[in-house]
């Protein structure tokens, strides 16, 4: 049999050094950001029964995640989402805790990756989920602290947050009078900006305004002026409802200065059916995905048996670090060398560096040669021997003499 | 910032995409004069052409690295992928078929099918919509050979005149969809570098309408 055991698997990677420093950075800064906002910090397995990602399985298909079955014959699955294990947890365990719960999160998601198109299978996220605020309140928290974490890890990059609210979309899918079939065809035409085939597939309901509207919905992007086009369009029903709130959050970030970032896409209707309100997703200049989503999800915490509002929104850490340039390894400062009769001085002499900022290394080799040509090797500038008194001895430069 | 990139398929997509382009007054010139280069300027604008192969253009604007592709509608439909398709460029006109030998009944008969195809994504997907089990087996090249030399009942293919089903003794069984040349964007480049790329759009948006 071939043995696999010098390869990762497709879709997985070994991060070495400052990747791993880059992306603890980001989510270290994320994460302080989360708290110091009042979100306290929860972590759900990597394994979890298949049951709890069944219902939800229509925005995660089955053939997308990792399954496996437990001692007892029982079907898992790795978590394939964030979200959904803490509204389990939400619904559950913190049932009682009042309301609203402020929760955030730094751990993967494993989505199968079918096809070699450069995609990951183990997805590193930082989010937050805000459990049991309904009102506007909660939506404008929850996009202005993930506008702020874009701008904190933006570094000197242009970002964009687009805006939605499926609201609208479903007002005007509700006045349409089409098979579920032919409303999920219109739904990935609008999802792709597919104008061509939109045009043909409304073309039966030309004389609907909700068909009207829905025809130029993919066309309803860009700032401030969407509004007054997309009340012209459509204002019944839910419709004026869901513009009327995304205008006011739309107002409150331009008040907040977040104007220049901001942009409205009426036709971002992805997973359509698990958001109920704003939607947005967020952007980095030279980055070709998004690296933010987020949205209000209402109706997901009724599958575990606690009908509760939520809203929030997850980073992709991990597409941010990879475009974030890493430095090299540095060397350490000092490597220290003792003979068999200072061991234990020698690491005292290595806590007493270090306690002052120090990075040191003590040297493993019995032989001072081989103490020093090691330290030149590995770059590192000065070699202390700790002998009855310390003995320092300035290297140069990896190869060259003393 | 870079350049706008676009990505063209190589070949006849590539040759009708810059009379295209040239027509509404971008100089492709270098990519006349190519040579064997495969990133050429458009001179005078924001923009370069890369010519790569037609599924590579779906993998290259789906990863960001090229902001704008042209390729078949074929090969969006064999590949998926996320992207946004804005427009039907009204060329490279031909349509998917199900094709078998003249004289045969495809629907003759209980035994299993075996389809042989280029297009497996494709394939798959028409079957099961028909709620058919079928063998689909993929083939690289002239697909027309497979049900010559007898590995297969029929075939799934794009047909443009039908001229090469008709030498080979096959002809149409059924017609699956119809193909064009579509301009596809990057989600995230469209909505970074909107000012850039929305007029481009309306452009090639009026252009195939005017054509239509």
């Amino acid at each position: 049999m071939k043995q696999y055991n010098k390869i990762t698997p497709d879709g997985t990677r070994d991060r070495l050094f400052d990747e791993c420093n880059v992306r603890e950075s980001i989510t270290n800064r994320l994460s302080s950001m989360f708290s110091l906002r009042g979100y306290r910090q929860v972590s759900t397995p990597a394994i979890e029964f298949y049951d709890v990602f069944a219902n939800a399985a229509a925005h995660y298909p089955a053939e997308d995640m990792y399954k496996m079955s437990d001692t007892r014959g029982r079907l898992m699955v790795l978590r394939s989402d964030c979200t959904i294990p803490i509204a389990r947890l939400a619904a559950t365990r913190l049932a009682g805790m009042p309301k609203p719960l402020r929760l955030y999160y730094n751990q993967n998601v494993y989505r199968v990756e079918h096809g070699m198109r450069g995609k990951p299978s183990e997805i590193f996220q930082t989010g937050v989920e805000l459990i049991g605020a309904g009102s506007l309140r909660g939506d404008l928290e929850i996009v202005e602290l993930a506008a702020s974490g874009l701008g904190e890890v933006c570094g000197m990059r242009g970002y964009r947050i687009e805006l939605c609210h499926i609201g609208y979309f479903k007002a005007l899918m509700d006045n349409l009078d089409a098979s579920l079939e032919k409303k999920e065809e219109i739904r990935q035409c609008i999802e792709q900006k597919n104008y061509a085939l939109l045009r043909d597939l409304l073309e039966p309901f030309q004389k609907n305004r909700a068909a009207k509207a829905l025809a130029y919905l993919p066309r309803l992007f860009g700032g401030v002026e969407v509004f007054d086009k997309a009340y012209e369009l459509f204002d019944k029903d839910g419709a004026r409802d869901s513009l009327d709130s995304l205008k006011q959050i739309y107002c409150c970030l331009r008040e907040l200065g977040l104007a220049e970032h901001v942009l409205i896409d009426l036709g971002l209707v992805n997973q359509a059916e698990y958001y109920t309100g704003m939607i947005f997703r967020g952007y980095l200049d030279g980055i070709g995905e998004p690296v933010l989503s987020g949205g209000r999800y209402d109706n997901l915490l009724s599958d575990f048996g606690t009908p509760t509002c939520a809203t929030g929104f997850a980073f992709q850490v991990d597409t941010i670090a990879d475009s974030m340039e890493c430095r090299k390894p540095k060397a350490p400062d000092i490597l220290v060398f003792a003979d068999d009769a200072h061991l234990s001085a020698a690491i005292h002499y290595c806590k007493s560096l270090t306690e002052n900022g120090l990075t040191v290394e003590n040297a493993v080799f019995e032989d001072f040669d081989m103490a020093k040509g090691y330290a030149r090797q590995a770059g590192i500038r000065e070699l202390h021997v700790v002998d009855n008194e310390i003995e320092i001895i300035y290297l140069k430069g990896r190869g060259n003499a003393e | 910032m870079r350049p706008i990139r676009l990505a063209l398929t190589k070949g006849r997509l590539e040759d009708k995409t810059v009379e295209m382009l040239e027509r509404l007054g971008y100089d492709c010139a270098p990519v006349h004069a190519k040579g064997r280069r495969l990133v050429l300027p458009v001179v005078g604008a924001n923009m370069e052409i890369v010519l790569a192969k037609a599924a590579d253009v779906v993998t290259y604007v789906e990863n960001g690295v090229c902001d704008l592709g042209v390729v078949g509608k074929d090969t969006i439909m064999e590949m998926g992928g996320t992207f946004y398709e804005v427009a039907d460029l009204g060329f490279g006109l031909c349509k998917f078929a199900l094709a078998v030998p003249v004289g045969t009944d495809f629907y003759a008969g209980y035994h299993t099918r075996c389809i042989a195809s280029k297009y497996v994504n494709v394939t798959r997907a028409f079957f099961e919509k028909k709620n058919m089990d079928v063998k689909i087996v993929k083939i690289e090249g002239s697909v027309e050979l497979a049900p010559i030399l007898g590995l297969s009942d029929a075939i799934v293919d794009i047909v443009e005149t039908g001229v090469t089903l008709r030498e080979n003794g096959l002809t149409i069984a059924e017609d699956i969809c119809d193909v064009s040349a579509r301009l596809i964007v990057n989600i995230a480049s469209l909505k970074m570098r909107k000012k850039e790329i929305e007029p481009f759009i309306s452009e090639i948006e009026a252009f195939a309408d005017r054509n239509r």
